[in-house]
């Protein structure tokens, strides 16, 4: 290591660090948070601020670049290169799309943002499309959301009043508007090409890439799509200097993270964490620790892998470079904790079950294969019914499957199936030569 | 570029997709969701394969495999959909790894696991994409063990096509088709994952193009409802002709089975239809097969028609010709005579000394443009004006203009034809509707897809175009100016201005004004054709409406049937001879004194020339017509009552003859048909009506034969009187009534569709052979109710 990296301090990678400071989060559950009275009276459109009046477009991308962010919606695409992707100005109209149709079972770190903060999301989005000279923002919450439809809805007429959206925003010619648009409840419209063709009024389809967004997005026009939690970063990003940001996390991951801890655990909920931090932090100093024997748990929300209970995936810190590199991803940051006395068969039927009834349909692998083969051949071996060569013809369609469907959903469905075999055979073996689960299912009612 | 196909290096055009390069390479991969002329999608993932391409260092140069000594190849980590995949330089595909089987074969399993697999009982057996690819790339059996999908068997998306849900696998070729090529979107998917189905939101397929889907349907889905059941693939004879049914010469395969036609499908012809037909050529071939037809030649003998033979018939017409003198025979055809049936009567014309023949519908004006379009000029236009209901006079220039907005030139040919995959298509593509201005003296479909659009009164036509020519209005300005400015410009004339020689005049000068090409749409088939060949009366007098009315005193008649008017019939009836060479008994049949059996356009063998002046053959299908002969065998037939060796006397003489005069053999024709000049006929001498509070306009569905096109029938609801929904409640009539009235001396029976796009004041109903496109006078006091329409509350 050079001695100018030796000098800096060492990052941030632990909520022990006194050094470390909840930002995005900082609001969330303080009363009237969602008003913009309080948000403008806790430093609210600072950042939007400074950056329209005294930076250039390319400067705050750059200083996205620098910050190191990655994208916090699962797939974790540097934020800043992907909005530097976007053409030349042309004159052509220019979307930011934010993507709030948070689906992924385990994960609910934008639905506080939304519900808690609108106004910190309507200022990232204020940043972005100054970034790439939008002018329009198209904000697609989930369906589901009310509430956070409902709050974004005041916030943005309450933005609009107070002139932070329209023309001349801070005395400048930048103008900027959002178009809050609910999603219909398909999980599919979180991919984001099905997104903008739901926005539009099409079925929820992928779309093909390339062209990629920024080349073809929204009315094929040019468009970047970020997650909810990646713009709001952006404000602090912007407020505190790339250099705060970067101080925490690894070399291979930047800044924080809001991990969404469920299943057995003391303390289950939303924290926002250094990058780097490890694994055993999160659930046992966090969260406090199972609840009950823990047998496995899921990095990053369902469609992960899952890694065994153990301790050399606890002390795994939390990076996109290692978590990749056991087998997994760390998706939006949903970590569920599987229960020792819990069937494994059982509770990859009911991811299963989530993916065949979310899929699509547009592509054969998804629509004959998760859709309809993967949750009967789950079915049969549950009902007792399971035959020797039922494992194996479970991982044969599931290779068959994997890597190729049309979009990532199959692979979603597909990975914790594989992952679940590989890690916990003999409760697939237990249950194809008994005819019953190694963990009987227990009523949802007993205590 | 150069690729690599397994061990197969070929050099192909850039933005080529990858299943083309295999395919170009001789190799094969199954796939069901990429079709011809629509965009790739990737979705049903059949046509995978391991994918590899070099890649370039920072500085330019290829990233080397120090093994090899070659630029190392990386490969992509999962097989790459070809289809959706364009190719890079030194890309290599191979479809022959274990991987690409794996690949390929477990799709195939999937594929199928839904899938009834009733292909014993399944229209589509034998000709079945699904079936050759299970039996090519399947394993045999099925590790799915499961209940499949159920679902709707017999499911009518309209009166003229039957889904199957059942055997669908969702390729979606359909639902693209209808977006992309048409513009009609009128087909999607409903639900999602397992239980995605095909359906429609409203009642059946408003649109004039659904049939192509059973076409393009890769399993048995999508059935052709009037073949439904009617045979298997291997039983019937497939036979490639040419469409008589309109001016385009698209191509057809007819199927027939024991002497039947029970389906006509749309053949490939890259530069006229691509493989596309419209539903009237499609679905209208029933009438060929009605149980009414004529079979033999019958005489009138004490004033009833008998059977007789071919002698007795011609021998009798001989002895009448015998007593005529020159210039007494009236011979008359229909426009979608053959060019060897034109030859034919011009020959027998000429041995009989008379200057009376004529082809019939045709305009006042000509229909060979002196600086003719194409169908690719108009595929390619940067401007296009449409003076016409082109969709329902040729429907295949209304297709094709949609390729112009879509603004992407047709594919080049690649060593296994039409690419497979051509990337440049996309889903939803933007039209350039900016380029097409349609013009109209009533609401017509291509004006939904243009963006300047007018309608203007009836009868018009001449004035419209002063003010394009004069740049006198601003609508007009700005045509006049796009027509000029745009490096390829077309003008579309139908009907309605080629009825007026002045307005013909005016849209000749405004093309030589504006340079752009001129297509003129024919009245029917081989209209150009027969006009080029002169098959035309030697003076005005002489022409069909002249014989009618009285410069004839013999008659021979073939496809026409002058006596549904009352007054003709009238005149006829003063004939010494009238020869009628029909395929059904009618009103003109009814005065007669002989009957000829004639062939329906499925039956003939000869050329035909489309409006782009290209000659295409026309082949027969084996049909039972009974002793039925086209008009070059009735002048064999007559010529040896006669005892003489006319010219024309079979499709070959009339070919020799034809290969003298336009060096061209049309026995040796490819199967795109050869695009030939032409020079203008002298067509003067019909008058039109110009005045009248009827408008008779073309019509896609032939309606001389609907009665007899069950299917078609239904669908349409029968020839329709369209008006404008205030009209029809001022003459006390509405939807679905069926009523009759005289217009212009013929009885018509018509059903009632008051509908918005007629202008108020003006009534519309479909023309017929011998009651062309123009103004005619509607009886309103003859109006009969037959059936009143029933009110459901």
């Amino acid at each position: 290591m050079s001695d100018a990296v030796a000098e800096k301090p060492k990052a941030i990678t632990s909520r022990h660090d006194p050094r470390f400071e909840v930002t995005l989060y900082k609001y969330i559950g303080v009363e009237n948070s969602h008003t913009l009275e309080f948000y403008q009276s806790h430093g609210g459109y600072e950042s939007a601020k400074k950056a329209i009046t005294s930076m250039k477009p390319v400067d705050v991308v750059e200083e996205m670049k620098k910050s190191g962010i990655r994208g916090r919606g699962g797939a974790g695409f540097p934020t800043g290169l992907k909005w530097s992707f976007m053409p030349p100005v042309d004159g052509r109209q220019r979307y930011i799309v934010c993507n709030a149709d948070e689906s992924e079972p385990g994960s609910c770190k934008d639905r506080y943002v939304l519900e808690d903060d609108p106004h910190q999301l309507i200022e990232g989005m204020i940043i972005a499309g100054y970034a790439i000279s939008a002018t329009k923002g198209v904000l697609y919450i989930r369906g589901e959301y009310y509430l956070g439809y409902e709050r974004l809805y005041k916030a943005i007429q309450d933005a609009k009043a107070a002139g932070l959206l329209g023309k001349n925003l801070f005395g400048t010619d930048f103008e900027y508007e959002i178009i809050l648009h609910r999603g219909a409840g398909a999980y599919i419209c979180g991919e984001e090409s099905a997104l903008m063709n739901s926005f539009e009024g099409f079925r929820a389809n992928p779309r093909l890439k390339p062209p990629f967004p920024a080349q073809a997005g929204v009315y094929s026009l040019p468009t970047t799509v970020n997650n909810v939690t990646s713009l709001a970063s952006a404000v602090h990003i912007i407020g505190k200097g790339a250099d705060w940001f970067s101080g925490m996390g690894t070399d291979d991951s930047k800044g924080f993270h809001h991990v969404q801890v469920s299943g057995p655990a003391k303390r289950r909920g939303v924290y926002e964490v250094p990058m780097g931090i490890s694994y055993r932090e999160i659930i046992f100093d966090l969260a406090g620790g199972p609840t009950e024997e823990v047998k496995a748990f899921i990095p990053g929300g369902s469609s992960c892998p899952m890694f065994p209970f153990t301790d050399q995936y606890l002390d795994m810190p939390m990076e996109y470079a290692s978590v990749a590199k056991a087998g997994s991803m760390l998706g939006t940051g949903g970590i569920m904790l599987i229960p020792q006395n819990k069937c494994m068969v059982d509770a990859l039927y009911n991811v299963v079950r989530f993916y065949a009834h979310e899929s699509c349909g547009k592509c054969t692998p998804c629509r004959e294969g998760v859709s309809t083969w993967l949750p009967s051949m789950y079915k049969k071996m549950l009902a007792g019914l399971g035959e020797k060569g039922d494992l194996e013809l479970l991982e044969d369609v599931s290779s068959n499957i994997r890597g190729r469907s049309f979009c990532p959903l199959a692979d979603a469905c597909i990975m914790p199936v594989q992952a679940s075999i590989k890690h916990f055979r003999p409760e697939y073996e237990y249950i194809i030569e008994h005819g019953k689960s190694m963990y009987p299912r227990q009523s949802r009612w007993a205590d | 570029m150069k690729v690599k196909v397994n061990d197969v290096e070929l050099d192909l055009a850039p933005g080529t997709s990858a299943i083309d390069a295999v395919f170009a390479a001789g190799y094969d991969v199954p796939y069901f969701c990429s079709q011809e002329y629509m965009s790739p999608i990737g979705a049903c993932r059949m046509c995978l394969a391991v994918v590899g391409a070099p890649r370039k260092e920072r500085d330019g140069s290829w990233t080397m495999d120090e093994a090899t000594g070659q630029p190392k190849i990386f490969y992509f980590p999962n097989p790459m959909a070809t289809c959706t995949t364009a190719i890079m330089e030194g890309m290599v595909i191979d479809t022959l790894s274990d991987v690409t089987k794996k690949a390929q074969g477990g799709m195939m399993e999937m594929h199928l696991i839904n899938h009834p697999l009733d292909c014993p009982t399944c229209d589509k057996g034998g000709a079945c994409e699904l079936q050759d690819r299970a039996y090519e790339y399947g394993s045999g059996h099925s590790r799915f063990i499961f209940d499949k999908r159920h679902n709707e068997k017999h499911h009518a998306l309209s009166e003229l096509i039957t889904l199957d849900r059942e055997r669908c696998i969702h390729c979606k070729r359909c639902v693209r088709y209808f977006e992309e090529v048409p513009g009609d979107e009128v087909l999607d998917f409903i639900e999602r994952g397992g239980h995605t189905f095909i359906g429609t939101v409203e009642e059946g397929l408003p649109s004039n193009f659904s049939g192509n889907i059973t076409d393009i349907c890769p399993v048995g889905a999508l059935l052709d409802t009037t073949s439904r059941f009617r045979g298997r693939n291997w039983e019937y004879d497939h036979t490639r002709s040419t469409s008589l049914d309109d001016a385009s010469g698209s191509a057809i395969t007819i199927d027939a089975r024991t002497g039947r036609i029970e389906r006509i499908k749309a053949a490939l012809n890259t530069q006229v239809n691509k493989n596309w037909i419209d539903d009237g050529t499609r679905f209208g071939h029933e009438y060929a097969a009605s149980s009414d037809r004529i079979k033999t030649p019958m005489l009138r003998k004490n004033g009833k028609l008998e059977p007789v033979t071919w002698e007795e018939a011609t021998l009798f017409i001989s002895e009448k010709l015998k007593k005529l003198s020159d210039n007494q025979l009236g011979i008359a055809l229909r426009s979608d005579a053959t060019l060897e049936e034109g030859v034919a009567a011009k020959s027998l014309a000429e041995y009989l000394k008379t200057g009376q023949i004529d082809h019939y519908p045709r305009y006042a004006s000509s229909v060979i443009s002196a600086n003719p379009a194409s169908f690719n000029d108009l595929a390619t236009a940067g401007a296009i004006f449409v003076m016409a209901d082109a969709t329902e006079e040729v429907p295949m220039v209304d297709l094709r203009i949609k390729d112009a907005l879509k603004g992407v030139t047709p594919p080049t040919l690649m060593a296994h034809g039409v690419p497979i995959a051509d990337l440049r298509l996309k889903e939803r593509m933007p039209r350039k509707t900016n380029i097409l201005s349609v013009a109209a003296p009533y609401r017509v479909d291509l004006m939904k897809y243009a963006a300047h659009s007018m309608v203007y009164p009836t009868g018009t036509e001449v004035e419209v175009l002063k003010q394009i020519i004069d740049a006198s209005t601003d609508a007009g300005k700005a045509l006049k100016e796009s027509l000029s400015a745009a490096e390829k410009a077309v003008i579309v004339l139908g009907a309605f201005v080629l009825n007026s020689a002045e307005a013909s005049k005016l849209a000749d000068d405004l093309a030589k004004a504006t340079g752009a090409k001129v297509m003129k749409l024919g009245a029917m088939a081989n209209s150009f054709g027969l006009e080029s060949q002169d098959v035309l009366p030697a003076k005005a007098d002489y022409s069909y409406p002249n014989m009618l009315s009285g410069s004839a005193k013999a008659l021979i008649v073939s496809g026409l049937n002058p006596a549904q008017n009352a007054e003709v019939a009238q005149a006829l009836l003063k004939l010494e001879l009238l020869v009628v060479h029909d395929l059904f008994e009618n009103e003109t049949t009814a005065l007669a004194h002989v009957v000829l059996p004639a062939k329906s356009g499925y039956e003939k063998e000869g050329t035909v020339v489309n409006l782009e002046g290209r000659y295409l053959n026309v082949n027969p299908a084996p049909v039972d017509g009974g002793q039925a002969v086209d008009f070059t065998g009735f002048v064999k037939e007559l010529g040896d009552a006669l005892n003489e060796r006319l010219e024309g006397r079979s499709v070959r003489s009339a070919r020799r003859l034809l290969k003298k005069s336009l060096e061209l053999d049309l026995s040796e024709l490819p199967l795109e048909g050869t695009i030939a000049s032409a020079k203008a006929g002298k067509v003067a001498g019909l008058k039109t009506n110009t005045s009248g509070n009827a408008l008779l306009v073309p019509s896609m569905v032939r309606s001389e034969y609907l009665n007899r096109n069950a299917h078609l029938f239904a669908s349409t609801g029968g020839n329709a009187l369209r008006l404008h929904p205030a009209d029809a409640a001022s003459h006390n009539l509405s939807a679905h009534d069926v009523i009759s009235v005289s217009v212009g001396g013929f009885k018509r029976r018509l059903s009632v569709q008051p509908s918005e796009s007629v202008p108020e004041g003006m009534m519309l109903l479909p023309a017929l052979p011998d009651q062309p496109v123009g103004l005619v006078q509607l009886d309103l006091n003859s109006i009969k109710k037959e059936q009143v329409a029933l009110e459901v509350a």
